[in-house]
């Protein structure tokens, strides 16, 4: 009995030693894997939502380790709807990658703790593109920038010539006003189409359809002012803004199913399905004029600016254009150097041939031989509209607001809310704003 | 067996010394054997939710460095409408639990019975369980769109006025959510029920049977207090299904809305946490998801620790 | 299952008790509320499945019921976008991982807390089942913080040791039951006869417990590899990343139809019906059954 009894004993203590082991062994294991590389080449991991696509992001990280032989890429994609659950923790926790991607604008600002500023090496890489203020503090490039961005991204409206002319209406001349649309709209839903393929769901009111309301009643500066969050919703200009939102679900342009849907995949492939005259998109990345003419057939597709509201105004007849996205590096990053030529490699020529070419995306590089670009006529009609640009009034926009302008909208439709409610929901969320509010 | 009755014999010989000594050893051995499950369980539960409480105490700023603002964030929660609301729509969601219980109940006795094709409907009913709730949410998002399949199915059959937009209306949506994740889940309940069907004892079913019991009577007279432990197993699974597995659901399938229709307290968490970057106030919002998970299933766990403990 | 045949004779009796015609009324009415849950259960993966073979404009033009025009381009494209090989093997290390460690964790633990006397041994008992109230997306964030704490971000480790943690009280809980059922007298002659605890548990439990190592096994297998949030969070987009979290990737990209996202979703959910048609007798039968008391 006592012999069995201290084998019992060795096990026990063999036991603790493996129980202890599991979560030891585990440990030991993790800090092996990266060693493997060989020590003269700096691997930098990018955090990235493949704005463009797979294959350009592979021919892109080729062409980079070709000119850069010492150092190698290590995408890490997450897609856009989910980037900010992954790269929130790897910001507060101050560990991850070297290079990030973020929006331009307000999304860059609140995580500018976690970037490093450029150089002025870096910068100047930012001086052959046609903007870069996106990516510095207030869309001032005078003042501290934390990524460069490559290529041109903004709002514009799609619309298929083949129903407009089933409906009875010129393919040739869209309508340019609000009044123009909503008797357009009529015709289009009289032979059974929808009008305005929308989805309420997600980020994309607020970055695709609220800026093309915005310009109808902003300035430029009121648009700053909304970005430091100087510019309360209650102010009867932003009133107005909601109210123009409102009317294109009350007016009955949109799909009814547009308070459940987001704009992407079920809004777009509404009207790349041909069942929809018109939406709201980018002109780059997706579901732009490359995705539209392959799905539809490029004669058949138009580019336009959204109908106007209140034609005088001042930024009525501009382009909501901005930086489609930055990237920049991050302040715990022990590989700054190998990550800053990355981010000036983004903002370089031969990337920017790569998003012409590969992507079907508009570069922001000055000097793109005009001969790379496709021939599509809504690209034509684009490349146009894009010449008058102004801020795009979404980016200023920060997530609660964001979010409350698509809940709101939504319920607004339903008619479940008013439009006081809305304007009171927003002033709360950009009160609960991080960098807006009052402290 | 023999052994066993030696043993009887030999143990209130075993002098005192011995007894203590091989206590002890079973007290180290015993302690060994815990070791991992309690390391699991302390790492990744109880350390995290402590640091989950330690975090809705601070207020955090985007990205800024946090600073201590002790019940700031619970004052905030509970003066948000959404919060409320999300708590609102759980308890919508609970109001379904008995048709959790019951259908599967149902379905597994009329299996259990043979009835034509049972091996057919076993295995098909819990086909549906097997797909991952993502799948499932994107899957109903078309099944469930204005002119998706359901919506045909309904004018086609003369039922028109039923051919709503299912995810548009509050309560439509809520109660569409809950029923895409009671598809999701219910052939589990079947082959649970199924399983403790399958100990019920003979004599009591014959006893019944004499007394001249119908379908209905004997599910409910028999079957079910019979069944009881597995009612209340299935009923903790769909009890934490509610809670805890609806998230990937509500994100394929309405992102919380309309408006804040299907905003359960969990997706409110991950937007408030993920989405606005308020950790705190997103960790105050979890605290009190916990709380009230731990109300609601506290019965159960006890259950299952009377249950399960020695006596 | 013997035991049981009287219950099935009761359910045919009760039929037959009542009028002679309406038992079969009886039947064709239950047959036939069986049949319609069942396609109720089936159509979606039908309609996934045809939608996955049809071309964009196909599918405009006819969303609901067949086309002529079938494609394999969706699954060429799938394959495309995402390293399904890679994402693969990544869910197989993980989930076996997962289930390993919970299974052997949970072993221990309701072996110690039913056949080892010692103080507090309900206490601890209790406090792994109470686990249960603790949902992952409760401590998602300062779990996640924990792991990188712990050097564990974008590891399989990571996932794995967060997969057993949360698969721990529902396996303690199965096999403590289990555990409880096997007569004390059994181990104790086990003792007598020199056999070291080690192997107690694992030559003679073990055995015994298969039914319920295989249900819980189930259970696991099926949480863990379609698990989303844990991988998501803990995986970030790094290369360790689950199949789960590449379809959701799929549906989450930019340029993508209803067609493609169908296909990504057949491919996703393949694995789990393969071991579903595989495995069919085992989890619909003896597994599950076995396990629940």
């Amino acid at each position: 009995m006592n012999s069995s009894s201290s084998r019992k004993g060795g096990i026990g203590r063999h036991l603790a030693a493996t129980a202890f082991s599991f979560l030891g062994a585990a440990a030991l294991v993790a800090p092996l894997a990266p060693a493997a590389h060989a020590a003269d080449v700096t691997t930098i991991k990018v955090l990235n939502w493949e704005p463009g696509g797979a294959e350009y992001w592979k021919q892109l990280v080729a062409a980079f380790e070709k000119a850069n032989p010492d150092i190698k890429v290590e995408l890490e994609t997450v897609p856009f709807d989910r980037y900010p659950e992954v790269q929130g923790p790897y910001i507060a926790t101050k560990s991850g990658p070297d290079v990030m991607e973020n929006n331009a604008g307000l999304e860059l600002y609140d995580r500018r703790s976690a970037y490093a500023e450029l150089p002025a090496d870096v910068l100047e890489a930012g001086k052959e593109l046609i903007t870069y203020s996106g990516g510095c503090l207030n869309f001032d490039t005078s003042k501290s920038c934390y990524g460069l961005p490559f290529g041109y991204q903004g709002n514009v409206m799609y619309y298929n010539k083949k129903v407009l002319a089933e409906a009875g209406l010129d393919p040739a001349n869209p309508p340019k006003t609000w009044d123009e649309m909503d008797a357009a709209c009529a015709k289009i839903k009289s032979v059974g189409k929808t009008c305005l393929a929308l989805g309420l769901s997600g980020i994309f009111p607020a970055y695709w359809d609220f800026p093309e309301v915005a310009r109808n009643y902003l300035t430029e500066d009121d648009m700053r002012a909304m970005l430091t969050g100087d510019m309360p919703w209650t102010d009867p200009k932003m009133v107005n803004i909601l109210k123009g939102l409102a009317s294109i679900t009350q007016k009955g342009w949109a799909n009814a199913s547009a308070p459940s849907i987001t704009m992407l995949p079920d809004g777009a492939d509404l009207f790349q399905s041909g069942n929809a005259a018109f939406a709201g998109t980018i002109i780059s990345d997706a579901v732009n004029w490359a995705a539209f003419d392959k799905a539809l057939g490029a004669e058949n597709v138009g580019a336009m600016r959204w109908p106007t509201l209140v034609a005088d105004a001042p930024l009525a007849g501009s382009f909501s254009g901005i930086e489609s996205s930055v990237f920049g590096v991050s302040s715990w990053s022990d590989k700054k150097d190998a990550a800053f030529r990355f981010v000036k490699f983004m903002a370089g020529p031969e990337n920017a041939e790569l998003l012409t070419k590969v992507a079907g995306g508009i570069s922001l590089y000055k000097n793109v031989d005009p001969s790379a670009l496709p021939n599509s006529p809504a690209l034509s009609q684009i490349l146009e509209i894009i010449k008058k640009p102004t801020l795009h009034a979404g980016v200023i926009l920060s997530g609660q607001e964001a979010d409350a302008l698509a809940r709101g909208w939504q319920e607004v439709t339903l008619g479940q809310l008013s439009i006081e409610d809305w304007t009171a929901r927003m002033q709360k969320a950009l009160e609960q704003s991080p960098s807006k509010r009052k402290k | 067996m023999a052994a066993a009755q030696q043993l009887d014999q030999a143990r209130p010989r075993a002098r005192p010394q011995t007894e203590r000594r091989m206590k002890r050893r079973e007290l180290w051995l015993a302690l060994a054997f815990i070791v991992p499950g309690i390391a699991l369980a302390v790492l990744f539960k109880l350390v995290p939710l402590i640091r989950g409480f330690h975090l809705s105490l601070l207020e955090t700023q985007g990205f800024e460095e946090p600073s201590f603002a002790g019940l700031e964030n619970y004052r905030t929660m509970l003066d948000d409408p959404v919060f409320i609301g999300s708590f609102r729509n759980a308890a919508v969601a609970f109001a379904t639990l008995p048709i959790w219980v019951l259908l599967p109940l149902v379905l597994a006795v009329l299996i259990f019975q043979r009835s034509p094709g049972w091996k057919f409907f076993r295995a098909t009913f819990f086909l549906p369980y097997m797909i991952a709730p993502i799948v499932v949410g994107i899957m109903f998002r078309q099944i469930l769109a204005p002119d998706g399949p359901l919506n045909a199915l309904l004018r086609a059959i003369g039922l028109a006025p039923l051919a709503i937009a299912w995810l548009n209306g509050p309560n439509s949506a809520l109660l569409s959510l809950t029923a895409v994740a009671l598809w999701s889940f219910f052939g589990l309940g079947v082959l649970t029920y199924l399983s403790g069907l399958a100990t019920i004892s003979e004599d009591i079913i014959e006893a019944a049977r004499l007394d001249g019991a119908g379908f209905w009577s004997l599910l409910l007279r028999i079957v079910m207090p019979l069944l009881k432990p597995v009612i209340g197993y299935w009923t903790v699974l769909c009890t934490s299904g509610i809670l805890i597995w609806m998230f990937p659901l509500i994100y394929a399938l309405t992102k919380g809305g309309p408006g804040n229709a299907t905003t359960l307290p969990e997706y409110l968490v991950f937007t408030t946490t993920f989405q606005f970057m308020n950790r705190g106030l997103g960790a105050a919002i979890g605290m009190a998801l916990f709380v009230f998970v731990a109300i609601v299933s506290a019965f159960v766990v006890r259950r299952m620790y009377a249950e399960g403990k020695a006596s | 299952m013997s035991q049981s045949q009287t219950l099935r004779r009761a359910g045919k009796r009760t039929g037959s008790a009542a009028a002679p015609g309406s038992r079969g009324i009886v039947r064709l009415v239950v047959t036939a509320a069986l049949a319609m849950i069942a396609v109720v259960a089936l159509y979606p993966l039908l309609f996934t499945i045809l939608n996955s073979f049809k071309t964009r404009t196909g599918f405009a033009k006819n969303p609901l019921g067949l086309t002529s025009e079938l494609t394999f381009d969706n699954y060429i494209e799938t394959f495309n976008r995402m390293a399904v090989p890679r994402l693969f093997l990544n869910s197989v290390i993980a989930t076996a991982g997962g289930l390993v460690l919970s299974t052997f964790a949970a072993l221990l633990l309701a072996y110690a807390v039913t056949k080892l006397r010692f103080p507090g041994s309900n206490l601890v008992f209790l406090f792994i089942i109470a686990m249960l109230v603790i949902p992952s997306q409760v401590i998602i964030y300062p779990l996640y913080e924990t792991i990188l704490d712990l050097g564990f971000g974008s590891t399989y480790q990571g996932l794995i040791l967060a997969y057993a943690a949360f698969g721990l009280p529902i396996s303690t809980y199965l096999l403590a039951a289990y555990f409880r059922a096997i007569p004390d007298q059994l181990i104790e002659a086990a003792r007598l006869d020199g056999a070291g605890e080690m192997r107690i548990l694992f030559s003679i439990m073990l055995p015994i417990a298969t039914p319920a190592i295989a249900a819980l096994s189930i259970l696991n297998f099926v949480w863990m590899w379609n698990d989303l949030l844990l991988p998501l969070v803990i995986m970030g987009g790094s290369d360790k990343k689950t199949l789960m979290v590449g379809v959701a990737l799929l549906s989450g990209q930019y340029d993508v139809s209803i067609p493609l996202v169908s296909a990504g979703l057949v491919v996703a959910l393949l694995p789990v019906m393969i071991v579903y048609l595989l495995f069919q007798r085992q989890i619909l039968s003896g597994a599950v059954a076995g396990a629940v008391r």
